[in-house]
């Protein structure tokens, strides 16, 4: 089975935070073809267990590659900094305080849009909406200029936002 | 889970690692496979053997649908038509529906039916077990496996010889448990199950492969006791679940209940009986059946008064429950992150979607007219049927189906929160890793809390399997490494592999649901099956000779009869020895006689030969009495027709008796 550092390799991809969602479902639906099991005769335990492998491999792979921010945390982890671990030195960076606190107050005026409602609630979550995709643009522009340090932080910011977004749909 | 140091507990239980149970081999055959659907009202058997188009299979009457219904007021029990005949009288014991049970403990049983539960043993797993009278419990998977194992003698008389594979059909939206619960129910039956298919990607591939192209495609399935909807994309030869959603259990069924409930209020039954439950869910059945095409209905109630219901107070009872399927519907459209307008059709499956007042739910919730070309009963058993030729090795080409795991897997982590580990809708097969550690020197042990579900906490969603992990080497805290693999294969079935990395030492473990059957379970009922079918088999040998024997009896018997009012015909010596032989055929007849046909077989045949010379000169002197003033032309027609009517009593005889 490939190992976990070759997501892109295992979709015959160049590493790009850019890939155009086409080329990736065209690369995954060939492989798809071709290492699923079911185009392995079903008594034919060794190769199907194979298959099983590789398909599991590939569809790890297209899983995490396809959805452009998942692919942006996965190039940033592949660079050394892994936002699912709490280590101190290769784990996801702490917010800075000054973000913490602009989250507390977001919270706060979540609370109060929930209670308006109406076009209060729409034009909050719009402005949420807002934050989280420039945190993204500024991620992909870190990823690009090759600052992963500073994408991971960007990274972070975009879950709290995420799950803010999450909140107000909830 | 993941982060090592918060969720490790010494549990000190045993964790039973065991080798998987290495597959038989079993050599190809092309063009042998069936598939089945497996359905909760009704179930279907189609062949499509080398790439011929695909064809239900029907009985001796013609009927395709084999009512899912299994009557154990009889033993052998009944399955089917019979079945259901007896359904009014002994509801109890005559179970139908019972898709709803497969893979469900006796606590999720949150619907109403007729049967009653046994319930589980202390300590044992929570499995549904049906008390059917004559002290005979069964699970619901048995009960499956009858309906498979009717289903299967069909496509051998079909296909000339025993299938040797089997696509069975699931739900798209069944969990691992059900999927289990569905495949052992194929061992149980004797099948060796190929695949289970999402019924949805079956329809699909039914209708794509008769498109030939590309596209996007809703399916929507409402069948007797479940609902699905699935998103799904031809492309570049692969046909791709995007999405699917739906509602376990939601299906015609609650139509016709509540309907029966509008029926029951009708006749002031505040409280009825089992049997006018009964007779009242018959009823609104009926009712709703002809209503798809007729404005009103005269329905008979319980307590023998007739109403006339209309199509709009029908629309009106069954309204509610049809609009519950629209939430999941745009979940699905949500989590595809495809647009209504985008798709390139709409499919129906399931007799459910016959009801014009689901078609008008469905158009306008996908703001597009549905397809219905092919029927709807039987696209899933096509499609089923389909993808059995593919994988039984024939030369057809078939599209490569990628099915999405149905339900998130996750594990329990401190506080009973749960932390998701492969996400629903991922592409199928997938993997997932996580790595263990220790909080302290002491720790040899972990607890593993595997659970299905979108909900965020353990309790609200279902356990799939619970175990002990025991043998962790005693190292400083955070200093051993336990990878656990998840794995769910292409019928999104769980495998969990354990690997030590300070070791490497590497073992499996088939996670068996906590609502299924074990692995020993399945195979003594495999066992008991068998031997059923064997002796099954030799009660129907023993019939069968046993009438031939008669048969013959009485024919020579007769013949005796006539020779003795015409003096001459029969010679003293044969006379003798055909006395003789009709004297043992009698005995071999006797009920207390032999039950090995094989005796039964001989005395028939001993019979025969001593009163073949006998026999021949009576046919030859008939002949010639019915010969004066026949043409020889007509002599000839006479013959042949008698030859041919032998023919038929011979090849058609002992098929009539097994069934009487």
């Amino acid at each position: 089975m490939a190992a976990a550092g070759d997501h892109f390799a295992v979709l015959g991809l160049t590493a790009r935070h850019d890939l155009p969602r086409d080329e990736v479902e065209t690369a995954y639906l060939a492989r798809a073809q071709v290492w699923h099991p079911d185009k392995v005769a079903p008594g034919e335990t060794a190769a199907r267990r194979q298959a099983m492998e590789a398909s599991a491999a590939l569809n790890e792979a297209y899983r995490v590659v396809r959805d452009p921010i998942s692919r942006l945390e996965y190039i940033v982890k592949t660079q050394g900094i892994d936002l699912d671990s709490s280590d101190e030195n290769t784990g996801a960076p702490s917010p800075s305080q000054a973000f913490l606190i602009d989250m507390i107050e977001r919270r706060d005026d979540l609370e109060q849009a929930k209670a308006s409602g109406g076009s209060k609630a729409a034009s909050f979550r719009d402005a949420v909406e807002d934050s989280h995709d420039e945190a993204v643009d500024a991620a992909i522009a870190a990823v690009a200029g090759g600052d992963t340090p500073a994408a991971a932080q960007w990274l972070v910011q975009r879950r709290y936002w995420q799950r803010l977004l999450d909140e107000i749909d909830a | 889970m993941g982060n090592a140091d918060t969720d490790i507990h010494d549990t000190g239980a045993l964790f039973q690692i065991e080798e998987p149970a290495s597959a038989r081999k079993v050599p190809l055959t092309p063009g042998r496979a069936i598939g089945i659907d497996l359905g909760t009202t009704h179930s279907l058997v189609a062949v499509a053997p080398n790439g011929a188009d695909p064809r239900t299979v029907a009985d001796g009457e013609g009927r395709c649908l084999l009512p899912s219904v299994v009557s154990y007021v009889e033993d052998p029990p009944t399955v089917g038509w019979a079945a259901r005949t007896a359904q009014l009288e002994a509801p109890s014991r005559v179970l139908s529906s019972v898709k709803r049970f497969m893979g469900r403990g006796t606590g999720d049983v949150d619907f109403s039916h007729p049967y009653t539960l046994v319930p589980p043993a202390e300590g044992a797993a929570d499995i549904v077990r049906i008390d059917v009278g004559g002290d005979k419990v069964v699970t619901p998977m048995e009960v499956s496996a009858r309906i498979l194992e009717v289903l299967a003698a069909r496509a051998e008389q079909e296909l000339g010889e025993p299938p040797t594979g089997a696509v069975i059909t699931v739900p798209a939206y069944f969990d691992e448990a059900q999927r289990q619960a569905t495949k052992d129910a194929g061992r149980i039956a004797g099948l060796e199950v190929y695949r289970l298919l999402a019924e949805p990607t079956a329809a699909a591939l039914a209708y794509g492969l008769d498109r030939g192209g590309q596209g996007l495609f809703a399916v929507y399935d409402l069948g007797g006791g479940t609902f699905d909807i699935s998103i799904l994309r031809l492309r570049d030869g692969v046909f791709q679940v995007l999405a699917t959603g739906g509602d376990s259990a939601l299906g015609g069924d609650d139509f016709d209940r509540a309907v029966a409930q509008l029926l029951l209020e009708k006749a002031g039954l505040v409280e009825p009986t089992p049997l006018q439950r009964e007779q009242a869910r018959v009823a609104a059945r009926d009712a709703k059946e002809a209503l798809s095409d007729k404005d009103s209905v005269e329905v008979p109630l319980p307590d023998g008064a007739t109403i006339t219901l209309s199509r709009e107070t029908l629309e009106a009872t069954i309204g509610p429950v049809a609009e519950r399927t629209v939430a999941p519907c745009r979940q699905a459209l949500k989590d595809a992150g495809v647009r209504a307008k985008e798709l390139d059709g709409v499919v129906l499956v399931g007799g459910s979607t016959r009801t014009p007042l689901v078609r008008q739910l469905v158009e306008s919730t996908f703001r597009q007219p549905p397809l219905a070309d092919i029927d709807p009963d039987r696209v899933v058993a096509y499609g089923a049927a389909i993808q059995a030729d593919v994988l039984s090795g024939s030369a057809r080409d078939g599209v490569t189906l990628l099915d999405v795991a149905p339900l998130s897997l996750g594990l329990e982590t401190m506080g009973g929160i749960v932390e998701t580990i492969i996400p629903r809708n991922a592409a199928i097969p997938i993997a997932a890793r996580q790595v263990f550690t220790n909080y302290s020197e002491q720790q040899t042990g972990m607890m593993v809390h595997v659970l299905q579900g979108e909900r965020e906490l353990a309790d609200d969603c279902r356990s799939l399997a619970k175990f002990d992990l025991k043998g962790i080497p005693q190292l400083p805290p955070s200093m051993a490494r336990i990878e656990i693999t998840f794995e769910l294969d292409a019928d999104a079935l769980l495998t969990v592999t354990a690997r030590e990395l300070m070791t490497g030492v590497r073992q499996t473990v088939q996670v068996k649901p906590t609502y299924g059957l074990s692995d020993e379970e399945v195979d003594r009922l495999v066992i008991e099956s068998l031997d059923s079918a064997e002796d099954d088999f030799t009660r129907r040998n023993l019939a069968e000779a046993r009438v031939e024997l008669g048969r013959v009896v009485l024919a020579v018997g007769a013949a005796l009869w006539d020779a003795d009012q015409r003096p001459g015909l029969l010679e003293d010596a044969e006379r003798a020895s055909i006395d003789t032989a009709m004297q043992s055929a009698q005995v071999v007849m006797a009920p207390d006689g032999p039950t090995d046909h094989k005796l039964v077989v001989a005395a028939r045949e001993h019979l025969e030969s001593v009163s073949e010379g006998f026999a021949r000169r009576r046919m030859e002197r008939a002949l010639l009495a019915g010969m004066e003033g026949m043409s020889v032309t007509e002599v000839s027609d006479t013959l042949a027709a008698d030859e041919d009517l032998d023919d038929r009593r011979g090849g058609h005889g002992p098929e009539q008796v097994s069934k009487g």
